[in-house]
């Protein structure tokens, strides 16, 4: 054959290599059995391929629609795993949210102004609320999750944006799965369904409102006319108000449907059986303002601007340990039942162990006052008064990234699995990428200051400062409606 | 160490150091199973050309050491990457490079088994469905319909 070649000119040959080359091939995926093809395509890790080798053949679109290739891919990259009932864990959020009142009246504030003064540029259309749809396949939850990703990098929409009423300052923000819940220093209290409808305005506050707690329809809040109001939000009624307090209440958080615990200027923190409107204990110990609190069991830990954190048995009444070593007023804590996290004005953040109260390790690294902080397993972001914002192993007790995140102060930061997203007092909302520290986006146009940020998983809430009037914006990533 | 012999399914045998040949864990559990192996040990599955380079593969192998027991932890990397012996080692046609996957995944040799695997992976990645075809010489069996809707549902993934 070697000699019958060595004949050949090259015309010859390249008719020989035209004729032979189609020969060599094979089809893989009919040459190997179906499970040695589906080890392939768990080497294929973007879903781009995946999609083209789909449009190959019948046999390779049949092979590609395993499921089990589209689970692989959701696993590499970290998408929350389905449910049995095959609904993400995250759609449950939103899964009542039909069950909201819709009146015309609610969902008719587009355009100008309303009785409660507010302008909305953008009004959400009620039609965008009952968006989600059951999850079948790993196929179409990967689809799903791939597209929110990328609407997260380069796209996503606004669904509302409100020019509220105010001027204010927005104290709290909190994304519940029904509500939207802004706190002003003004003494308001606004309520949004989940897609930035506006519902309601709490009034009832006489000064500043500067802590806020929801839990389902019942919100608890407080603020410099030292009560602390309860408040149902499907109907707008506030049913208790707590006194006790002698100064600013300062912090709130919930430990169960019925018990809600409050930090105050006044030193001491308060334990309120809300259903029955009493004081059930008051916590005494602090020697200065009660600044953050964080509750995980029966316990509540409290950072307070006498420098010291406290672990107190909620159930007791009683405090259990005092966390010294910090020089200077604490202003945020973090409590996870197995360690606590404080920041303080003294730029260190200190991890604790709450059964011992020993201090497990100093975070230096901020050069000033740290004031959020948020913590997830071992993985721990704060950000301060000098703009950045800082990740930090908490197996190592050692920084991981550095984010040169604004000009002015780090205002809000949240994070999740995949990103973080800070607001400055520099106007500027940035999302981050957790893992590696990258920049991914600036959200929204650089406003005058951006007072609170929130998130979850399709969806990102703004409240900035713009032309001196307080703005709220809701960003939707979530794909379209008409997608398969 | 102890030389065995190996037949392969057209008869022929090959002369394959013990260590070498534990890399196959099927034959390395056929050896712990019996005290003796004087006897050629049959490998029906694989022709002598593909027992060749598998042996090959072995051979260079033979002191790798073994592969964590969660080798699933580490897949977003491992993806594409393949050292260069090993490139050069599938610069096979096609056919050999199905069959050594196919003796791998028989042999259960595990590493050598996700080399193949890799190897077809980059053969795939960053082509279009034509030049997949193109590969692999593939016949296009779909009307021109069907073409159309299955582009349609899988634009979301170009971006």
């Amino acid at each position: 054959l070697a000699e019958i070649l060595n004949l050949c000119n090259s015309q010859q040959l390249s008719f020989v290599l035209n004729y032979v080359s189609p020969r060599l091939k094979k089809d893989p995926f009919k040459s190997l059995p179906n499970e040695l093809c589906l080890r392939v395509l768990s080497f294929i890790d973007d879903p781009k391929t995946l999609a083209r080798a789909s449009q190959v053949s019948k046999h390779w679109h049949g092979l590609l629609s395993d499921d089990l290739t589209w689970k692989k891919l959701c696993e590499k990259h970290s998408y929350r795993r389905l449910s049995g009932a095959g609904v993400l864990p995250g759609s449950s959020y939103h899964s009542d949210v039909s069950g909201l009142p819709h009146s015309p009246q609610e969902a008719g504030f587009g355009g100008s102004s309303n009785k409660k003064g507010f302008q909305s540029e953008i009004t959400p259309q009620n039609t965008v609320t009952p968006r989600r749809r059951q999850y079948l396949s790993y196929k179409s939850h990967f689809k799903q999750r791939y597209m929110v990703e990328t609407a997260w990098r380069t796209g996503g929409q606004a669904i509302a944006k409100h020019i509220t009423p105010d001027q204010g300052v927005v104290t709290s923000l909190h994304l519940t799965p029904k509500y939207i819940v802004i706190a002003l220093d003004n003494a308001s209290i606004h309520v949004f369904n989940a897609d930035g409808i506006i519902l309601r305005t709490l009034q009832g506050h006489m000064m500043g409102v500067w802590a806020m707690v929801p839990w389902g329809d019942t919100l608890v809040s407080g603020g410099c006319d030292r009560d602390v109001r309860v408040w149902d939000m499907s109907t707008g009624e506030n049913t208790k108000v707590l006194r006790g307090h002698t100064s600013t209440v300062r912090c709130l958080k919930m430990s169960d449907d019925k018990t809600a615990i409050s930090g105050s200027r006044d030193t001491t923190l308060r334990i309120w059986d809300i259903e029955k409107g009493i004081c059930l204990n008051v916590l005494v110990g602090h020697t200065a303002s009660v600044r953050c609190l964080e509750i995980h069991g029966d316990l509540v830990v409290s950072g307070s601007y006498d420098t010291t954190a406290k672990v107190w048995s909620i159930s007791q009444g009683t405090c259990l340990r005092t966390l010294s070593g910090h020089f200077s007023q604490i202003y945020a804590i973090a409590f996870d039942g197995k360690r606590i996290a404080t920041g303080s004005l003294d730029t260190f953040v200190r991890i604790w162990d709450p059964e011992t109260g020993v201090c497990q390790g100093i975070l230096q690294g901020h050069t000033s006052l740290v004031g959020q902080l948020q913590m997830r397993g071992n993985t721990l972001v704060t950000g301060g008064s000098d703009g950045s914002v800082r990740v930090w192993s908490l197996e190592k007790m050692q920084c991981i990234h550095r984010l040169a995140a604004h000009d002015n102060s780090v205002t809000s930061l949240q994070f999740d699995d995949a990103r973080i997203v800070s607001g400055g007092s520099d106007g500027r909302v940035k999302v981050w990428d957790l893992r590696t520290g990258m920049l991914v986006r600036e959200l929204s146009t650089p406003a005058e200051a951006v007072w609170r940020v929130a998130f979850e998983d399709e969806k990102a809430v703004i409240l900035a400062s713009r032309a001196g009037r307080t703005i709220m914006e809701v960003f939707s990533f979530s794909p379209p409606l008409d997608t398969s | 160490t102890r030389l065995l012999t190996l037949l392969s399914s057209d008869s022929i045998e090959k002369k394959v150091a013990r260590d070498v040949a534990e890399r196959s864990i099927l034959i390395k559990n056929m050896l712990e199973d019996c005290a003796e192996f004087d006897q050629a040990i049959p490998i029906p599955n694989v022709t002598s050309s593909v027992l060749t380079k598998v042996i090959e593969w072995c051979e260079h192998h033979k002191n790798d050491p073994a592969p964590a027991a969660d080798e699933e932890v580490d897949s977003r990397k491992k993806s594409t990457d393949i050292d260069e012996w090993d490139q050069k080692f599938m610069q096979v046609d096609q056919e050999m490079l199905f069959e050594i996957i196919l003796a791998a995944n028989y042999l259960d040799i595990k590493p050598l088994l996700d080399v193949g695997c890799k190897t077809v992976a980059n053969m795939i990645k960053g082509k279009s469905p034509e030049e997949i075809r193109k590969t692999f010489n593939i016949q296009n069996d779909f009307t021109p319909e069907e073409e159309d809707q299955i582009r349609r549902e899988n634009e979301w993934a170009e971006e």
